[in-house]
Order: structure tokens, then C-alpha cells, then sequence
């Protein structure tokens, strides 16, 4: 459902500094118009290694392995790739208790909560999706929110199962 | 061609302390060679993807060779990841690529038959690609070849992707692959990685 509140979109260097101190090694994404910001800041962190691999499944594998290995990976990715990845969530998340965190773009809330008309298929399958597969998931949409990763990271790892965050607004600078 | 299971014994024989990952048909039959802690079956894990999860390991664990047995059939649900070797492969990671030129695991379903797996990896740009620039692509097409090639692949800066055309003539043992997490948690305490990690059964 849409967060009653004020919005403004999370400022990327702020979500990418809870994601340092969060202890995150690895930011992997496939990046969209949203995101753009974030992975900018990614990929510039010192202290973070930034891949773009070139699908979602891909990434989500890449993950899986890279958390086996010891490794504490972030999976940065639209709510469209979500829905391309299933299997690979599946097979290398759900499947085998590996905990993955994944901080998912939502294609169309924007659209879709100003009003606008056809609303963005990808909107309104995003939850309802997160919640057949069972992965807990909070929202993101502005500086006030930012404790959500936090909350990700501690349900994924107490539970050792995939766990989300949803962003529905672009991340500002 | 090879016959597959030579491949595997020649590979056990050649293998120290490197990490296996396998999937589909290899997963059947590498076990009837090798019992190792670092052994990973991948079979259920995501059609397509095991070298992906082979390089997220590789990449985790830089002191360790990954190796990846994997068919031309699930090279083909995730081409793109030539391209991610291509551009982040880390120097421990070897595709060893098993081309039976067929969907062995499902019934032995033809693949498209023009499809050439070693220019398809050349042009995503392994060669002098991946992380460090040391990319390497070849053919190896007679065990002696592979049998000689072995140390030498073991112990080069890759990443590596090696086609091998390969054959069946044995039976396969039945499929009866459960306990997901518990393959998670054996090769987790075989690498001693220090953290919680999946507890229980699915």
C-alpha cells in the first residue's frame, strides 16, 4: 500500500553511509532511473565494491555466492527485475536460507500515487508479490525512513531468509 | 569428445583445495569421483546461475580457485553473465563449460545447433577481460590435452572459460538432492566463515 506521509525520496549519500555502516561489502545492481544516484554513490564508495551485472538472476546468484563465501552483499534492483529474477530468488535465497537483502525500486508508485492514468502494471504486483514469496519488506521514501535497512538487515539475519526494502521515490542527491 | 566422467576423475585427481561448484547432470555424477567438503551441488538453486554463484564465491574468497561445472544448456538461460565474467571475473574463477550440445538433465533436448560457446565468450570479452585483465577462453577437446592443461589451469591468473565437448555413455545415478540450507551451512563451515547462517531444514 502506499506510505500516508510525507515524501521525498531518500538522499542517496545518506542511504549509502547506513549501507557502510551496516557493513555491507558489496553493492549489486542493475540500475534504473531511480536509482541512478544511489548507484553513483556505490560505485564511488571506497569502501564498497559496486558490480552491474546484466540481469537480475544474474545478480541475485552473484549475491548468493558472495554471502556464502563470508561476504555481506546489497542487492540494489527494480521491482520490474524482482519479477524477472524468481527462480534465482527462489533457488538461491529462499530455497536454501540464504539470507539476501535486496533494495528494490518501485517502478510506477510515483505514477500511481499522483493519480496518473494507465497506472504502471509494475505497481501494483510489487507487495503482493513480496508477500506470496513470504520476504518482509519496509519502506523507504525519504531521510526519515532510513532505520528500514537497519530493520532489513537484522530480520535477514536473525532469520536467515531474504528480507527487503522498497523505495518508491528516486533518491536524491 | 570426452567422455564426461574421465574429465571428472582427471579433474578430482588434478584438485587440492579448490572450492566445486556443479550442477544439473555433473551433480549426479562428480560424486562418484570426489567427497569433499568444498564440493557444491547447485542443482535447485536457480537454473542457469551457477557461475554466477561461482563468481560471487570467487569473489568472496580471493585465496581460493572456484570451479564450476556447468552445461551449454544453462550457459544458455543466463548468457549474460559471460558478459559479468567479461567485466568483474576474478582471477580464481574457472568455468569448466561441459557442451553435450544438449538438455541432458530433462531429457536429452537438442540446443540450437549453430551456437558456438567459444565465440560467444569471446566477444563478451573474457579474453584480457575480467577484473584483473587476464581473462583466457579456450577449446580442450581430448582428455590428454585437459589431463596435461590441468596444473597449468589450476595455477594461471584467469578468469577462465574452457569449453568441453563431452559425452555420456554411463548410467546416471537417480536424482535425490534435499537439504538446501544444509549444502549452505557444509560449505560455510568447510570455509570457516564466521556469522550465522541458515540453522534449520527446509
Amino acid at each position: 500500500m502506499i506510505a500516508d506521509r510525507a515524501v521525498t525520496g531518500a538522499s542517496a549519500r545518506v542511504t549509502i553511509d547506513e549501507i557502510v555502516r551496516l557493513g555491507f561489502t558489496h553493492v549489486i545492481a542493475i540500475p534504473d532511473s531511480e536509482s541512478r544516484l544511489l548507484c553513483e554513490a556505490a560505485a564511488a564508495h571506497e569502501q564498497l565494491s559496486y558490480l552491474t551485472p546484466c540481469r537480475e538472476g544474474e545478480s541475485i546468484a552473484i549475491a548468493a555466492g558472495l554471502w556464502v563465501g563470508g561476504a555481506k552483499p546489497l542487492l540494489v534492483i527494480q521491482n520490474t527485475g524482482l519479477m524477472e529474477a524468481g527462480d534465482a530468488l527462489r533457488g538461491c535465497g529462499i530455497g536454501p536460507r540464504i539470507p539476501l537483502q535486496m533494495l528494490i525500486g518501485w517502478r510506477g508508485y510515483a505514477g500511481a500515487s499522483e493519480g496518473k492514468q494507465p497506472v504502471d502494471s509494475a505497481y501494483p504486483y510489487t507487495e503482493p508479490i513480496l508477500d506470496a514469496w513470504q520476504i518482509p519488506y519496509e519502506h523507504l521514501m525519504s531521510n526519515d525512513d532510513i532505520g528500514v535497512i537497519a530493520t532489513m538487515d537484522e530480520r535477514a539475519t536473525r532469520t536467515s531468509k531474504p528480507a527487503a526494502v522498497i523505495s518508491g521515490w528516486r533518491f536524491q542527491p | 569428445m570426452m567422455e564426461r566422467l574421465d574429465v571428472f576423475r582427471a579433474l578430482a585427481d588434478a584438485r587440492t583445495d579448490e572450492i566445486v561448484v556443479m550442477t544439473m547432470t555433473a551433480t549426479l555424477q562428480w560424486p562418484l569421483v570426489s567427497d569433499h567438503p568444498l564440493d557444491f551441488d547447485f542443482l535447485a538453486f536457480g537454473m542457469g546461475h551457477a557461475s554466477d554463484f561461482g563468481m560471487g564465491l570467487a569473489l568472496a574468497r580471493p585465496e581460493r580457485k572456484v570451479i564450476v561445472l556447468k552445461g551449454d544448456g544453462g550457459l544458455l538461460m543466463s548468457l549474460g553473465s559471460l558478459v559479468t565474467t567479461g567485466q568483474y571475473g576474478p582471477e580464481n574463477l574457472i568455468v569448466l563449460l561441459l557442451e553435450n550440445r544438449t538438455y541432458e538433465m530433462v531429457g536429452g533436448q537438442p540446443l540450437p545447433a549453430r551456437v558456438d560457446f567459444v565465440t560467444l565468450a569471446n566477444g563478451a570479452g573474457i579474453p584480457g577481460g575480467g577484473a584483473t585483465g587476464n581473462g583466457k577462453v579456450e577449446r580442450i577437446v581430448d582428455l590428454g590435452t585437459f589431463q596435461s592443461g590441468l596444473p597449468r589451469l589450476l595455477d594461471e591468473p584467469g578468469p577462465h572459460f574452457v569449453v568441453l565437448p563431452v559425452r555420456n555413455t554411463h548410467e546416471l545415478p537417480a536424482v535425490n538432492h534435499t537439504d538446501h540450507s544444509g549444502r549452505v551451512r557444509r560449505l560455510r563451515d568447510a570455509l570457516a566463515v564466521v556469522g550465522p547462517g541458515p540453522t534449520t531444514r527446509e
